[in-house]
């Protein structure tokens, strides 16, 4: 017999040692908020989910005024449309897994279902980060092809027509100041993302790798 | 009718809240750890009770959601500021070092099991406490043959530990 069977004789026999709870403590238990990991993945979710739709609601008027006078209104409302298309499947797709979390669950499907959930949300995020960046480009490009109208549109816009700001010179700082912003804050985005699963996630993983290796 | 369901929710769990601290034990180093542990338990036990039909043991049923709170759900927290809040639960916990009564190679064993991960803890957890190999696998969602694979596995990973 081996030292973990001599273990499991002693194991049963020596139960009494353990810790008692009363009736009450137990019930005062029943009172208390649940810190659990996936409260903190739904909540952080939502925060998600809220902050990248609010962004996509607030767009500064001049910025649409410029659109428009560079004659993509229409192209504004179909990008709108299909991006609030793939908004709703994907929070649809959320509460779906949110919802398929079940503690009852076998120790593998739970973490399974805790990491589909984590996982329809980074997509979430990805796609915004990416679509973000396509249309920058895209927009970049289309103003680059457009450069004049542009700064037509700017400097009526703006009000700073007749100052000495020349054409040359706008569109350098323009471009410069779009690209500077779209690196910055698609890195600060990274960051933010990797820390954030980082912390959640590392032992979840973890522990699910362990369990899927027994399957090999 | 809540009252009803409270009342035999803790009943049953204080009738088998050995179970639940086994796991505490196993899967924390200090009580106060252990203490939360046993609440977030106990939380997530009661918040699943409603779907609890009775068509298995109460006790059976606990150690797939104490497992599942205790290798994924819980949250190790960071040391507690409002100390308030925790006297107010006033556990009744008997502060004895842990496991001081062993045998001293029994007590290795014990110091060798919470060197495992954590899969492999449940593992080793529902061996001690005797459960089929049936209901082994059907707790972790693994088949039974890699079970006791695994099993044998973490048998001589903790010889190794203990004769390296």
């Amino acid at each position: 017999m081996d030292e973990l069977d001599l273990l499991k004789k002693e194991w049963q026999s020596r139960e009494q040692e353990l810790p008692t709870l009363s009736y009450n403590d137990i019930y005062k238990m029943l009172l208390k908020k649940s810190s659990s990991i996936v409260k903190w993945i739904f909540y952080i979710s939502i925060a998600e989910l809220l902050f990248w739709t609010l962004l996509a609601f607030v767009m500064p008027e001049s910025s649409e005024e410029v659109v428009d006078g560079m004659g993509m209104h229409t192209a504004m409302i179909i990008i709108n449309i299909v991006h609030y298309l793939i908004f709703i499947s994907f929070i649809y797709y959320f509460y779906k897994n949110y919802k398929s979390i079940q503690v009852t669950d076998s120790v593998k499907q739970l973490m399974k279902n805790i990491l589909k959930t984590r996982k329809t949300v980074k997509y979430f995020v990805m796609y915004n980060v990416g679509a973000s960046a396509l249309m920058l480009i895209g927009f970049n490009i289309y103003y680059y092809l457009n450069k004049h109208r542009l700064f037509e549109v700017m400097s009526g816009e703006f009000g700073w027509g007749n100052t000495q700001l020349t054409e040359d010179k706008f569109i350098t700082v323009f471009f410069l100041a779009q690209l500077i912003m779209g690196v910055v804050i698609l890195g600060l985005l990274l960051l933010f993302y990797r820390i954030l699963y980082g912390i959640l996630l590392r032992r979840l993983k973890r522990n699910y790798s362990e369990l899927k290796k027994m399957e090999v | 009718m809540t009252k009803e369901l409270e009342h035999s929710f803790v009943t049953q769990l204080e009738a088998n809240q050995n179970i639940v601290h086994k796991i505490c034990r196993l899967y924390t180093h200090d009580q106060e750890s252990h203490n939360d542990l046993f609440q977030e338990i106990t939380i997530q036990l009661w918040k699943a009770f409603p779907k609890f039909r009775g068509d298995s043991k109460f006790s059976t049923w606990m150690y797939r959601v104490a497992l599942n709170t205790a290798i994924t759900l819980y949250r190790k927290k960071k040391r507690r500021v409002d100390t308030g809040d925790f006297e107010s639960v006033s556990f009744k916990i008997k502060a004895e070092p842990y496991d001081d009564t062993m045998d001293k190679q029994l007590k290795l064993m014990y110091q060798a099991v919470k060197t495992l991960n954590d899969i492999d803890k449940a593992l080793v957890f529902l061996y001690l406490e005797d459960k089929p190999y049936k209901e082994i696998s059907e707790t972790l969602g693994i088949s039974e043959v890699n079970a006791r694979v695994k099993m044998s596995r973490v048998k001589d990973k903790l010889r190794q530990i203990l004769n390296p």
